[in-house]
């Protein structure tokens, strides 16, 4: 039964998504609890493929029963494993944010919302497990198609920012595909173990060549590399506060993923010296991104955009880790990237809260909120530590996973960006902790309404994943080298 | 808003013809493609050419429009098909879409596994049918939106 479960954890969202518009047609309310409990079963399906993966091993699932290279593959290694647990608890709490927020009511736009919501997970899970480069751009093409729509939801100045995002996006995608493309030409292989074992003796060919940077620059795109990043803050600041932590925590992550699974499990760096240039390339455009990345940040007066700035660096430091063609860069940065996850979500499920609740969208309008409301200092005092980097969070044990990687590939230029990140990160924290917890006459705070229980459960699991993964990174490290060790580096 | 603007009595009487020659083609079609060139994707295509076709010339109420609008109803009902074959399969022991591990009593492999393709492949021509048409509808409404704003 256990080799069925990478299937069964993409099936459940995916049939409950088709099945929403025949469910919600009479009664719309009904869309949120269906789609909680679906992603519930998703979540605890994938805890069950981790737990399995991890004591048997990784599941190799071949659709309809045609085995690779002919058939369609899933490889669900323990990185996916991992991936995709981290994926579908956070799109549990997002569901639960949603529904203590009581955002602006969708009315009879609930079905198609839940349907988008409950697609983009799936095809998150997809693209995380899918084992040949096709059937990724596939699953990635169904994250952004959900995106661009979840991103238009409130109409208006949204539409716009949506519009943007689907031109940057298809742009990125059909980049992707065109490099997908050229691969073909060169080895004719799409399935990823397949390619692994063709591609060394073709390292020369500027075929090869040319389809790895089309790759990037697609992936770039979509994961908002620093020169490329232009549709990000936008989109994130003008979609509906009950859906950016989604997209925040999940969609830029998953190209991350799909660009490390490239760069390592399909080129294979110990096999040649030849694929050494690229990864000078990765590790210059993460010093640009995470350094940029994080002084645009402090520059901006709005959250939001102050967080998606954030983020934009962090995608920075993720891609340096990964740039260092070694074991102990690639684990801390496959590490920092669920830590990301998490922290990326628990900002925007902040912002969002702070949006509504108290209408402070800026640093000023925060200033004068006095926001007397433990679960938010808290929550915030927790995101901080991790973004920053300090113990005992799981973003202190990525960043120093990433840092010892970089010094292990004797390369200081990066290992100086980490610790520039670092700094300039805390700067930022320190404008908005200055401003959240300002003394002010607290007679403001003796009528606000009590937090309902949801926003509660959220903000306490959101702090109790970034302090897990802290205390528990050797265990999560562990399965992550685990994934790495078929590479043999 | 779609109304009836080819009217005359040519267009109409050849209309009424093919409307009903291209779905019977594309059923063949449908049914064929195991053996030849074909299948669900073309058949859905042609399926929904033929709706917009009625739709176009005979308006918007007429009964080829009816039929199109009920059609509509039907999204995802395709794919949910689909899905629920591939699940069959699950359930009987194989993987996702091994169609002839599908626990269907009375048929040996082979007949298990032409079942399973054509049903997913009407699943198939379902849905690429329904997308079709709904993409023709929604243009027409932002066509007739744009006019009432004018």
């Amino acid at each position: 039964m256990t080799e069925h479960l990478p299937a069964l954890v993409f099936l459940t969202p995916l049939a409950t998504a088709i099945s929403m518009p025949v469910a919600g047609h009479r009664r719309p309310a009904l869309c949120r609890p269906i789609a909680l409990i679906a992603i519930c079963c998703m979540t605890v399906l994938s805890v069950a493929s981790l737990w399995s993966v991890s004591v048997h091993g990784e599941i190799r699932y071949s659709f309809s029963g045609w085995l690779p290279p002919i058939g369609i593959e899933w490889l669900a290694d323990s990185l996916a494993a991992t991936m995709v647990t981290v994926v579908s608890g956070l799109g549990v709490l997002c569901l639960l944010f949603a529904d203590g927020l009581g955002d602006r009511p969708l009315g009879g736009r609930a079905v198609p919302y839940y349907t988008m919501v409950l697609l983009l997970v799936a095809g998150l899970s997809g693209a995380i497990y899918a084992g040949d480069l096709f059937n990724i751009f596939v699953f990635l093409e169904v994250v952004s198609l959900s995106a661009y729509a979840l991103v238009a939801v409130p109409g208006g100045r949204a539409l716009v920012s949506a519009f943007r995002y689907l031109l940057m996006g298809a742009l990125g995608t059909a980049f992707y595909l065109l490099g997908v493309g050229y691969f073909y030409a060169a080895t004719g292989a799409l399935n990823i173990a397949d390619l692994s074992q063709r591609l060394p003796g073709l390292l020369d060919s500027k075929a090869v060549m040319g389809g790895l940077i089309f790759m990037f620059i697609g992936l770039a795109i979509k994961m908002a590399l620093m020169p490329l990043h232009g549709w990000l803050p936008d989109a994130y600041s003008d979609a509906p506060a009950s859906t950016v932590p989604l997209l925040a925590g999940l969609v830029t992550k998953i190209s991350l993923l799909v660009w490390a699974r490239i760069l390592y499990w399909v080129m294979q760096p110990s096999a040649d010296g030849g694929t050494l240039t690229i990864f000078a390339l990765v590790t210059t455009f993460g010093i640009l991104a995470s350094v940029a990345g994080a002084c645009l940040a402090l520059r901006q007066r709005e959250l939001k955009r102050m967080f998606a700035y954030g983020g934009i660096s962090h995608v920075g430091l993720v891609l340096i880790g990964v740039g260092q063609a070694n074991e102990t860069g690639l684990s801390g940065a496959m590490y920092y990237l669920l830590n990301d996850a998490v922290m990326q979500c628990s900002l925007f499920v902040l912002a969002g809260f702070l949006a509504l609740r108290y209408g402070a969208s800026t640093l000023d309008e925060l200033g004068r909120a006095h926001v007397r409301n433990p679960w938010a200092i808290v929550t915030f005092v927790a995101v901080g530590l991790g973004m920053v980097g300090l113990p005992p969070t799981g973003g202190f044990f990525g960043k120093l996973r990433i840092l010892l990687g970089t010094l292990e590939a004797d390369n200081n230029i990066a290992a100086a960006a980490v610790v520039l990140t670092t700094l300039i990160t805390l700067g930022y924290f320190a404008q908005v902790f200055e401003k959240l917890v300002r003394a002010g006459s607290d007679s403001a705070s003796a009528h606000q309404p009590e937090t309902p229980w949801p926003l509660r459960a959220t903000m306490a699991a959101l702090v109790a994943a970034i302090v897990g993964l802290g205390i528990w990174n050797d265990q999560v490290v562990g399965l992550l080298v685990d994934a790495t060790a078929p590479l043999g580096m | 808003m779609i109304e009836s603007p080819f009217g005359s009595v040519i267009v109409r009487r050849t209309a009424s013809l093919l409307v009903s020659l291209v779905q019977l083609f594309a059923l063949y079609v449908l049914f064929f493609g195991q053996y030849g060139p074909g299948g669900g994707f073309v058949a859905g295509v042609m399926i929904a050419a033929s709706l917009v076709f009625g739709l176009l010339v005979f308006g918007e109420n007429s009964a080829t429009a009816q039929r199109a609008t009920r059609l509509l109803a039907g999204d995802g009902v395709g794919l949910l098909l689909f899905v629920a074959v591939g699940g069959l399969c699950l359930i009987g022991g194989g993987e996702f879409l091994n169609y002839s591990q599908a626990p269907i009593p009375g048929l040996d492999s082979a007949a298990r596994r032409y079942l399973g393709i054509l049903l997913t492949q009407v699943g198939v021509a379902l849905d690429v049918a329904v997308a079709a048409v709904s993409i023709v509808y929604s243009l027409s409404r932002s066509v007739a939106a744009g006019k009432t704003d004018a």
